[in-house]
């Protein structure tokens, strides 16, 4: 297992196989596709940086890497992928055996590359704020307070634009100094870039063009206009502040039956559009802040009056939510125009009520946006969240634009597609395979936002038919991969990450084991999880938990180790051992068991799965538990009901709450306070040591998990014992030993579970 | 010079109508010191047999203010039927029109002329240049019967001083008339009373008619204390528009009349409207009994005795034909002329304030009419007949009062709604449909960039900015502002101590109001920083490179910010309104080939190009959203579309081409301050009823009309006239009496709803000749010139000369044939009520309306203004005044301020004369080429006219010529309640050529002189009767 982190660590892939199953045959076999969660801004400081540009094949413009064979002699080197022999040019003159360029040397499988000549000037980043004002009072106060603070945070030379909408779109004109000015677009009509265009004046002086678009400073659209909206961040700073302190509430009235009128649709429409007129290419985010459900023109997810319930997944299931089928197209196609003009959409939804994260889910998944999904403006998941996202630090985003990434890989091995948040250029080739999932039918995709934690699933298919006797098990039997990422840095520069990995193959019926050494069982859990809630998101009718069960049995079948019909004998390898764990609370998370959650939420937690790296799927998939105690120092305890204790401290940590689960007696001591009196020390230790590592967590965690520290028996205890093994119920024999606890639920418990498995797999 | 009118209700309702002048008064006005103009009054002697015993004066008169001075032919309006009508069928019995004969006018025509041959005894030519009587005092070589009257040779048939020794015969036996000797003077005498050389107009003495009956002169105010605009009363409970005088001159502080700004105050703020000064009679004589209502061009002073004053409502014949067939004969039209806020001269008493509480004004339970002077209370009062309808009412009981030994109710002299023409009633709850609205005034201003760059923006902001202190006082006045160039801008003022937000709306396909309130504000609430940004906004767009201008969606975004109210919205354009609903585009070019091509459909250009902006009005309207338009602009803007959108919502165009930022933004101002303090009302509709006997055939003017029998106003004001034309449905009996009475429902602008109602009552006659004694030139003229205004738009320019000139001769013939038919066919015979009517035809076929040349947005204007010109503005529109101002200085202070007015005859301008042309619109000044470099100097501080620019700003310069000069501009301003746009016509200057082509009596390229077009209306008429 340790070997796939050192990889991932250098290279930021990991695979689920790392010793691919060869052919067609093998592959589907094998189960878990053959796939790769790769990350692409992976931080590591030991990745050179080269201020050269790459050396690319000519014939499949694959760049120069460590598996590239050098003839230093003819000054000669052959292509991985393609086995083309290229020159080197003249600036590789020198290369010899003991001057070898950074990108040959073997630990370099991952670069960057930096030409400083061909990225010409540096565009800054674009925020564009997009603020709701359909909100209690209360709410806006909490808002303006956080983007006062984001304001501050901006960096200096980034552009900043600010919308406001309500009733009405306003977008508000910062280079106007005389007087605030904003341009008022009404909510209930979608808005078009040309009628923009058109209709802010960005034409003043000039015969619109009958063909082709005109946008950005280069293509006519001048400076000055430009600068009336996207103003430096040093620049506007003061306007931008006496906005925020303006903030008011949507003026409109709103009867007490009704639910405020909010064009969420139409603002966003038109925040894209000001984006694409003004600065289409340069890294640009639109940073929505939204307060309630859409409710007004296009892309709203629900009629006015109160008494229309908003769409829960039933709703969904059954087809009776109206407005979701329309509303999703909607912002599919602002989308796409993102991604056309290279920009992010961002979501910060604070709201009891949904707002429609279901919808835009598209959107924001599609351009790499940030999604934040809490109950208020004034929750510390929202608060904090934002700060982390300006805030400098050693864990901080890295937020990045405007990249583009391509796969190259060998020729037996093609693309199905990727699960993440990126969208496919449909840029087609030999490369790409028949079979689709997620954004296929392409070797390139854009990701218009990106961070350091940004991980894409890269779905594989082996096109290999041969049988595998005919394979020459001779002198090539490695695959290789290379992914190259351009991308505008976040100090502003393009760059291109060139990461190119080898994998080893077999074929045949006697590579079961080789196999197994090289299964990634969280590797696999994640993948598993994206194309479960891929398909529970693309399938009608699709039932995941049988899917899951279907393919866990057949995987054990064919790796375990059994005698048939004897399900006591059966065994799994090590390497495959918590993978069914992993798919029992696979098929007890959110993301499966979505009646639980709203339609935002599930689209929320999916959108964070698709976009978090393999160690963070996996607390998402099954949380890990630490178990706090006098007994013991901090340790990883059974995500199980017996892992409560009156004496234990518990830290669940579920990627999005991070919950502090005191035992019985230890809230009983607590509550006595006990920790403040001499001679307690070690108590009020005990009570600390599970707050600071929730503390470590979440100060690294983006979004911000939620906290919720609770004793047991209490009602918060819920976030707990949502997420243990159900083996002791009501329904149990043995009752829980005293301190312990039970759980009411009639669902199965893993011992269960297990020997279904058992059962099934030896048939 | 003024007279006095006393509107005498009608003779049929004599019970109820005191007898008026008393003696008290006389005596009391004998007391005062001569008036001002005293050398031209005569001293009035009472005539005995006019007064009536000062114990009959009802009570309520006796403390009348106005009645100083004794009337000088205090005629006592006998009752009808008293004597006999003078007929004129005969012959005419001429009154000497040749008051003033005209030095150098052109030698006359070999055709044989008649005089007019006035069929009244002596109407007075209306105070401005007739030039018939030109012809008159050429006339000796004709014979005609109708004489010419040797006017200065016998001191005028009326009224100079020797008159005024004989009592003249008003309303008097024939024999009075008589008397005066003026009927039937040979042709000799004509030659002899050609006086040329004489004195112009001013030979004619003032005549001192009075009015209808019991008339009273009246003293002058003119005295210098009299504010412009007639805001002398002070009753301010019972102001005409509910509210304080909004006149300039009242304010403190304020003493330059309206018009001052710019130029300095009158020192003496003459009296109000009317020619001033002796020049001419001030109005014709009290034709028939008392039913020729004076000229409206004259000045006079209204007594509501019963008949509404004629500056109110104006029928354009003063006895009523009994039937349709006599009507038609005579080939006159017959319509009432209702401005039902016309300014009040200011001696005149306020319009009475009536409250009925509860019940609400009593009204015909058949007709609904309103309660007025003319209904006949019978049966010891317990039963009122119904004066349109005849319907017995019973009346009710919180209202019975006994009747009188006169048959009048004994409380009639104290309700004003039975003795006053004119009154107005507290509007109940069956009258509201809401709570009235406020006054609420939104501005909407062009930015684009033209508009900036020609100043008109910085203009019209400060033409606001000035007018803030204007607006109604109070809490109820709001204001609002938006600019806008291809785009919308609005302004949310209220942010206490912070600046105003500026909240665009750039859809202008389909517009909305970007807030829903705070928008519009009280006044109070946010004239600061109203002014501040009124202020900012032409720097605020200086680099504005905008050039497209979304008129009509900025005035759709406007409406619906005042929606929910109604108001008055206000637009400043400059440019065609090239995007956004209701754009338009520039058909002028098109238009300007197909003129020359002679194409027949070339007056399509002057029809509105579609119903976008028609449908947008009829909603305006029915949110009672009154539009006014500034259009300040250098180029075509097809004012034919925009006027549209005003006149279906009670406003106007204000016109400014070509605009300059040098002399056009004080008329920007005083037009918009004129606009915002008239009296006027808001949300208001108007229903004309009349007997039985007539229908309403239809009105016309600026207005919505949604059913047949009403009209909606959104905005009613002083200068607004609507005309109604009748039909007959019935007969009238003989000596029976036809009521009319309008009914205006409306809001003032301080938020109270009101019923203004207007009377008048007038006889029947089923003879020609009376109709033809009795028909009120101008208001027949009126109505001519609205016709042709209609017509413009449909029909081909030479259609509306052919129609115009048709009517004309169809008068005419009529008169020639049924009332003149013992003349000679050799002559041409005019009828004397309507001897100017060839006259005025002529210039109306040579205005700017009806010629041939000129822009196509000229023409449109001068439509849109005409369909709601007031009777008094539209002769001299067509009809233009032309005085020399070179001379003022020969003139003593105590001439009237204007000095005579010329002929519109090339003959009259001198080669080094400086002369003044006004139409009540423009004023253009020619200069001619031998003027004395110091005159000039004098005039304008320039000595040179090389490189003057042709828009002039007059200022006044410290020497006598230049007060003079300035005096006589404001003083016609006043009267015209309009600030002239001051133009500098040169000689070789196509400003030149047009000047010469407003002389219409001249022959031009296009049209007849007046003597051609008098031979030819002859020859028409010849032609028609054999």
């Amino acid at each position: 297992m340790s070997e796939f982190l050192e990889l991932e660590a250098r290279d930021g892939v990991r695979m689920t196989w790392n010793v691919i199953p060869g052919t067609k045959q093998d592959a589907a076999s094998c189960v878990v596709p053959v796939s790769a969660i790769y990350t692409p801004l992976n931080p590591n400081p030991a990745i050179p940086v080269l201020p050269y540009a790459p050396l690319r094949c000519r014939i499949c413009r694959s760049i120069l890497n460590p598996f590239s064979v050098a003839d230093f002699g003819s000054k000669m080197w052959l292509c991985p992928f393609c086995f083309q022999r290229n020159h080197f040019p003249q600036q590789y003159s020198a290369v010899s055996q003991s001057n070898l360029p950074t990108e040959l040397y073997p630990e370099c499988c991952t670069v960057e590359y930096m030409a400083t000549a061909e990225t010409g000037p540096v565009s800054p980043p674009v925020f564009l704020f997009v603020v709701d004002t359909c909100m209690i009072e209360e709410e806006i106060g909490y808002l303006k307070s956080a983007l006062a603070q984001a304001v501050e945070l901006l960096p200096d030379q980034s552009l900043v634009g600010f919308i406001t909408f309500g009733t009405y779109v306003q977008v508000h004109e910062l280079g106007f100094g005389l007087l605030p000015k904003s341009h008022v677009f009404k909510g209930t009509k979608e808005i078009k870039k040309d009628q923009i265009l058109e209709q802010m004046g960005f034409l003043t002086g000039k015969t619109k063009p009958t063909t082709g678009v005109i946008t950005g400073a280069r293509d006519g659209v001048s400076a000055e206009s430009i600068a009336r909206f996207l103003l430096p961040a040093s620049e506007c700073e003061f306007i931008l502040n006496s906005l925020i302190e303006e903030l008011q509430k949507d003026p409109w009235p709103v009867s007490a039956d009704q639910r405020a009128s909010r064009c969420t649709g139409a603002a966003l429409s038109v925040a894209a559009s000001l984006l694409g007129i003004c600065v289409p290419g340069s890294g640009g985010r639109i940073m929505a802040f939204i307060g309630g459900p859409s409710t007004e023109g296009p892309g709203s997810i629900i009629s006015k009056p109160l008494s229309d319930p908003i769409r829960s997944h039933k709703d969904l299931d059954k087809g009776s939510a109206p407005l979701y089928n329309k509303a999703v197209k909607f912002y599919e196609e602002i989308g796409n125009q993102l991604v056309h003009q290279g920009h992010v959409l961002d979501l910060f939804a604070c709201a009891l009520d949904q707002v429609g994260v279901a919808e835009m889910k598209v959107a924001v998944e599609r351009t790499g946006g940030i999604v934040v999904l809490a109950e208020s403006f004034g929750h510390s998941v929202f608060k904090d969240s934002l700060r982390h996202i300006f805030q400098s630090s050693d864990s901080d985003l890295g937020l990045s634009f405007n990249g583009i990434f391509e796969i190259n890989c060998s020729k037996d091995v093609k693309i199905q597609g990727i699960i993440g948040p990126c969208t496919s250029l449909e840029k087609k080739g030999p490369l790409s395979s028949d079979t689709v999932i997620g954004q296929g039918n392409t070797s390139a995709w854009k990701m218009c936002g990106l961070d350091r934690k940004t991980s894409l699933c890269i779905v594989f298919d082996m096109a290999k038919k041969d049988a595998p006797d005919a394979i020459g098990q001779s002198q090539n039997n490695l695959f290789y991969f290379q992914f190259l990422t351009y991308y505008q840095h976040h100090d502003g520069q393009m760059r291109l990450r060139s990461t190119t990995i080898s994998r080893r193959w077999v074929a045949g019926s006697g590579s079961v084991q080789e196999l197994i050494t090289g299964f990634d069982q969280e590797a696999a859990a994640a993948v598993m999880a994206r194309l479960v809630s891929f398909k529970m998101e693309a399938e009608v009718d699709f039932d995941p938990v049988r899917w899951l069960d279907r393919a866990l049995i057949s995987l054990c079948s064919k790796f375990g180790d059994y005698q048939k019909e004897a399900p006591s004998s059966f065994s799994l390898s090590p390497r495959l051992s918590i993978f069914p764990q992993f798919i029992f609370n696979l098929r007890r998370s959110q993301f499966i068991q979505v009646f639980n959650n709203s339609p935002d939420e599930t689209a929320y937690f999916r959108m964070m799965l698709n976009r978090e790296n393999v160690a963070n799927a996996v607390v998402m998939i099954q949380p890990s538990l630490i178990s706090y105690s006098f007994q013991s120092g901090p340790e990883p305890v059974l995500l199980d009901v017996s892992a409560i204790a009156g004496d234990r401290i518990l830290l669940l940590d579920s990627y999005f709450t991070v919950v502090i689960f005191h035992g019985i007696t230890i809230a009983q001591w607590r509550k006595a306070g006990y920790q403040h009196q001499e001679g307690h020390e070690v108590f009020a230790q005990l009570l600390q040591a599970p707050q600071e590592e929730a503390d470590s967590i979440i100060k690294e965690r983006f979004p911000v998990p939620r906290l919720v520290v609770c004793d047991q028996y209490g009602s918060q205890a819920r976030f707990l014992l949502a997420k243990l093994n159900p083996s002791v119920t009501y329904d149990s024999d043995t009752p829980p030993p005293p301190g312990g606890d039970m759980i009411f639920t009639d669902d199965a418990s893993f011992q269960v579970f297990m020997e279904h498995l058992q059962r099934l797999a030896v048939q | 010079h003024k007279t006095v009118l006393s509107a005498l209700s009608c003779p049929a309702c004599s019970r109820q109508i005191p007898i008026f002048p008393s003696i008290p008064v006389v005596a009391a006005s004998m007391s005062r010191p001569p008036p001002p103009f005293t050398p031209q009054n005569p001293t009035p002697a009472p005539r005995p047999g006019g007064q009536s015993p000062s114990s009959t004066l009802p009570a309520s008169f006796s403390n009348l203010q106005i009645s100083r001075a004794p009337p000088p032919f205090a005629s006592v309006g006998p009752p009808q039927g008293d004597g006999p009508v003078p007929s004129s069928i005969r012959g005419p019995q001429a009154p000497p029109p040749g008051a003033r004969p005209f030095p150098g006018s052109p030698s006359p025509p070999g055709s044989l002329f008649a005089c007019p041959a006035p069929s009244v005894q002596q109407s007075p030519p209306f105070g401005a240049p007739p030039a018939a009587q030109s012809l008159q005092q050429q006339r000796p070589p004709f014979n005609g019967p109708p004489p010419v009257l040797p006017a200065q040779v016998q001191r005028a048939p009326f009224g100079g001083p020797p008159a005024a020794s004989q009592p003249l015969p008003y309303g008097g036996p024939p024999a009075a008339v008589s008397q005066l000797a003026p009927f039937g003077v040979s042709p000799v005498a004509a030659a002899q009373s050609a006086p040329l050389g004489a004195p112009r107009y001013s030979a004619a003495q003032p005549p001192q008619f009075s009015g209808l009956s019991g008339a009273v002169s009246r003293p002058s105010y003119s005295g210098g204390s009299i504010p412009p605009f007639g805001a002398a009363r002070a009753p301010s409970q019972q102001g005409p528009y509910g509210g304080p005088p909004q006149f300039g001159g009242e304010r403190p502080g304020l003493q330059t009349p309206l018009f001052g700004a710019q130029t300095a105050p009158a020192s003496q703020p003459p009296p109000f409207m009317g020619v001033r000064g002796a020049n001419a009679p001030a109005f014709g004589p009290p034709g028939w009994q008392g039913q020729t209502r004076p000229a409206a061009s004259s000045e006079f002073i209204v007594k509501d005795t019963g008949n509404c004053s004629p500056r109110l409502m104006r029928c354009t014949m003063n006895q009523i034909p009994c039937t349709g067939d006599l009507l038609t004969t005579s080939g006159m039209p017959l319509a009432i002329m209702v401005q039902p806020f016309a300014l009040p001269h200011p001696s005149e008493e306020a319009i009475q304030l009536v409250d009925f509480g509860e019940m609400g004004p009593i009204r015909c339970s058949r007709c609904k009419a309103y309660i007025n002077p003319f209904m006949r209370f019978v049966d010891q009062g317990k039963i009122f007949i119904c004066n349109l309808c005849g319907f017995s009412n019973d009346t009710p009981r919180e209202y019975l009062c006994n009747l009188g030994p006169d048959g009048r109710r004994r409380d009639a002299d104290d309700r004003p709604e039975l003795c006053r023409g004119t009154v107005e009633f507290i509007a109940t709850k069956e009258f509201l449909v809401r709570e009235p609205m406020p006054a609420v005034y939104f501005f909407l201003v062009d930015v684009s960039m033209n508009a900036i760059q020609t100043g008109a923006t910085a203009a019209a902001c400060s033409a606001i900015s000035q007018s803030l202190s204007d607006l109604p006082e109070g809490p109820r006045t709001m204001v609002g502002i938006a600019t806008f160039d291809s785009t919308i801008h609005f302004y949310s003022l209220k942010r206490a101590q912070q600046q105003p937000l500026m909240l665009i709306v750039p859809d202008i396909q389909d517009v909305y109001t970007p807030l829903q309130m705070d928008l519009i504000l009280p006044v109070s609430e946010c004239r600061d920083s109203l002014e501040q940004l009124l202020e900012s906004i032409p720097s605020m767009f200086e680099n504005n490179r905008v050039a497209d201008s979304a008129f009509g969606a900025a005035m759709k975004a406007g409406f619906l910010a005042m929606k929910p109210t109604g108001g008055k919205l206000l637009v400043f354009q400059s440019v065609l309104p090239s995007v956004g609903t209701g754009s338009l585009s520039a058909r002028e070019t098109e238009g300007r080939s197909n003129i020359s091509s002679g194409d027949k459909e070339a007056h399509k250009l002057l029809q509105p190009v579609d119903k976008t902006l028609k449908t947008m009005a009829l909603e305006f309207a029915e949110y009672q959203v009154c539009v006014d338009v500034f259009l300040t602009t250098q180029s075509y803007t097809d004012v034919a579309s925009i006027s549209v959108v005003p006149s279906t919502t009670g406003g106007r165009v204000y016109y400014y081409f070509p605009f300059s930022a040098l002399s056009d933004p004080a008329k920007l101002f005083n037009d918009l301050r004129w606009n915002i303090t008239r009296p006027q009302g808001l949300e208001a509709v108007m229903r004309v009823r009349c007997s039985q006997g007539l229908q309403v055939q239809d009105y016309s003017g600026n207005f919505c009309k949604r059913v047949p029998t009403d009209i909606d106003l959104p905005a009613i004001d002083s200068d607004k006239t609507i005309m109604v034309s009748f039909k007959h449905d019935d007969k009238f009996q003989e000596n029976s009496e036809c009521g009319f009475q309008c009914a205006l429902l409306y809001t003032t602008v301080y938020g109270q709803r009101r019923i203004r109602v207007i009377n008048i009552s007038l006889p029947c006659t089923s003879m020609l000749s009376n109709l033809f004694r009795c028909a009120d030139l101008e208001a027949q003229f009126t109505y001519v010139v609205k016709q042709a205004a209609n017509g413009i738009p449909s029909s081909s320019l030479s259609q509306v000369r052919d129609q115009v000139t048709s009517t004309c001769i169809n008068i005419l013939q009529s008169y020639r044939q049924y009332c003149a038919s013992v003349s000679s066919s050799g002559q041409l015979i005019l009828p004397e009520a309507l001897k100017l009517l060839p006259l005025y035809t002529l210039a109306l076929t040579k205005s700017i309306g009806l010629r041939n040349d000129g822009r196509l947005d000229d023409r449109s204007y001068w439509v849109s203004i005409v369909s709601s010109v007031s009777v008094s503005l539209a002769v001299p529109l067509v009809f233009p005044r032309m005085i020399a101002l070179h001379d003022l200085t020969s003139r003593d202070d105590e001439d009237p301020l204007i000095p005579n007015p010329l002929t519109l005859n090339s003959e009259n301008i001198q080669d080094n004369g400086i002369y003044l042309l006004e139409n009540g619109e423009d004023g253009f000044i020619h200069v001619r080429n031998a003027v004395n470099p110091a005159t000039l100097e004098q005039i304008f501080g320039f000595s040179s006219l090389a490189g003057a620019p042709n828009l002039l700003v007059l200022e006044q310069f410290d020497n006598v010529l230049s007060r003079k000069v300035n005096e006589v501009v404001n003083e016609i301003r006043r009267q015209r309640c309009s600030y002239l746009r001051l133009r500098l016509c040169q000689k070789g200057d196509p400003s030149g050529d047009f000047f010469r082509s407003l002389l219409v009596e001249d022959k031009a390229p296009g049209g007849l002189s007046y003597v051609e077009f008098l031979v030819h209306v002859h020859r028409q008429i010849q032609s028609k009767m054999t």
